[in-house]
């Protein structure tokens, strides 16, 4: 039980750590305040503990597909807000939209998260025998978690200001097409999209089960089989968020590291 | 407009109601039954009842299913046309008896 809390909760944490790193890592390479990003992920916590709370209420919602639902629109709104962002972020003027965008993609991500851990160290709650190895396997793997999400932001702000920032775009493109990549899969799910064949096996190669197919599915939204859908949805994303991405950047901004006048 | 709505809508319940459904219960964390067997090329409703205390995830890789079953609640989850073979699921949170698969033929 203990390793499966380890792999459980590391997976969720992961995600929003990645996110969370990325977005504070851009925020301190153009100089925003930090506390426009601790406050939306304080407040994505809150919303995930409600969350939590109305899980059956939300699993019975339209005909007993309220959860996809629920969490296609909690992607569809973590896919927009970084949209957003990575158009934003070579625009001068555009600071305010970039500190919304921000926030509104770091609280999505913890709702998303953060619930499905809580649903699931609750769970254990009942099972009072099992829940001392389940919080410390949780507690081991939010560290390991949290640990890869530190090295992904002091990689980004190691780097100079202007490749830093390219390689935050990069990796925000791939979660974000990771992102409709599991929306459709959802709506698949819950019978509102067709659920057509899968378009190549790779599990042979890589298997989700794996560590490395974990790592793989926080950071580049692995699918070992994807449907031509899921597909599709990853590769407009990624076309999108590369569109985006290839105006400059704020050169005024990167240009000049912090502390430096 | 509303009568395309109305339409669409009774379309939509007919396709529900002619879908045949499989009811998988979760006991002792355990799923009842851990064998089924479906048609190929046909969409299938599965009802997830779990009767324990505490939360399941229904999960598997090959049908690229995911869904969290509350304790003493149910959910639904849709499956296929899938091609002949064997899918295997199990519950994430008890990986080690939560154990099943689906044979499509």
């Amino acid at each position: 039980m203990l390793i499966n809390s380890v792999i459980i909760v590391l997976r969720e944490v992961l995600e929003a750590a990645l996110i969370v790193s990325i977005l504070l890592a851009q925020g301190q390479v153009l100089s925003l305040p930090r506390v426009y990003f601790m406050l939306p992920v304080m407040v994505g916590a809150v919303l995930a503990v409600v969350y939590a709370s109305n899980i059956v209420a939300v699993s019975a919602l339209m005909g007993g597909v309220g959860q996809e639902i629920v969490n296609t629109v909690l992607h569809g709104l973590i896919v927009i807000c970084t949209m957003v962002l990575i158009g934003a972020i070579k625009k001068p003027q555009a600071k305010l939209i970039i500190i919304f965008a921000g926030a509104g993609c770091l609280a999505t991500a913890m709702v998303r998260e953060l619930a499905e851990i809580i649903i699931y160290i609750n769970g254990f709650a009942s099972v009072p025998s099992l829940l001392s190895s389940v919080l410390a396997g949780s507690f081991i793997g939010a560290g390991i978690g949290f640990s890869i999400g530190v090295f992904f932001y002091y990689l980004i702000v190691g780097m100079r200001p202007i490749n830093g920032l390219r390689l935050s775009l990069v990796m925000l493109g791939l979660i974000c097409a990771g992102m409709v990549s599991q929306a459709i899969q959802f709506l698949m799910q819950a019978d509102l999209i067709p659920s057509n064949g899968i378009l190549w096996d790779t599990s042979a190669w890589v298997s989700e089960h794996s560590i490395i197919g974990q790592l793989l599915f926080a950071l580049v939204g692995y699918e070992a089989t994807p449907t031509a859908i899921q597909a599709t949805g990853y590769g407009l994303a990624l076309v999108l968020a590369f569109i985006l991405a290839m105006q400059k950047p704020r050169c005024d901004d990167v240009a000049r590291p912090k502390g430096v006048k | 407009m509303r009568i395309l709505l109305v339409v669409a809508l009774l379309l939509s319940c007919g396709r529900v109601m002619a879908m045949p459904s499989i009811e998988i219960i979760i006991r002792n964390h355990l799923f009842y039954p851990s064998e089924l067997t479906i048609a190929a090329d046909t969409k299938v409703k599965l009802i997830i009842v779990n009767q324990d205390a505490s939360a399941e995830e229904f999960e598997s890789y090959e049908l690229n299913r995911e869904k969290v079953i509350p304790g003493h609640s149910k959910g639904i989850v849709f499956v296929g046309p899938l091609a002949p073979g064997t899918y295997p699921f199990f519950g994430e949170f008890f990986p080690k008896t939560a154990q099943g698969h689906i044979i499509v033929k």
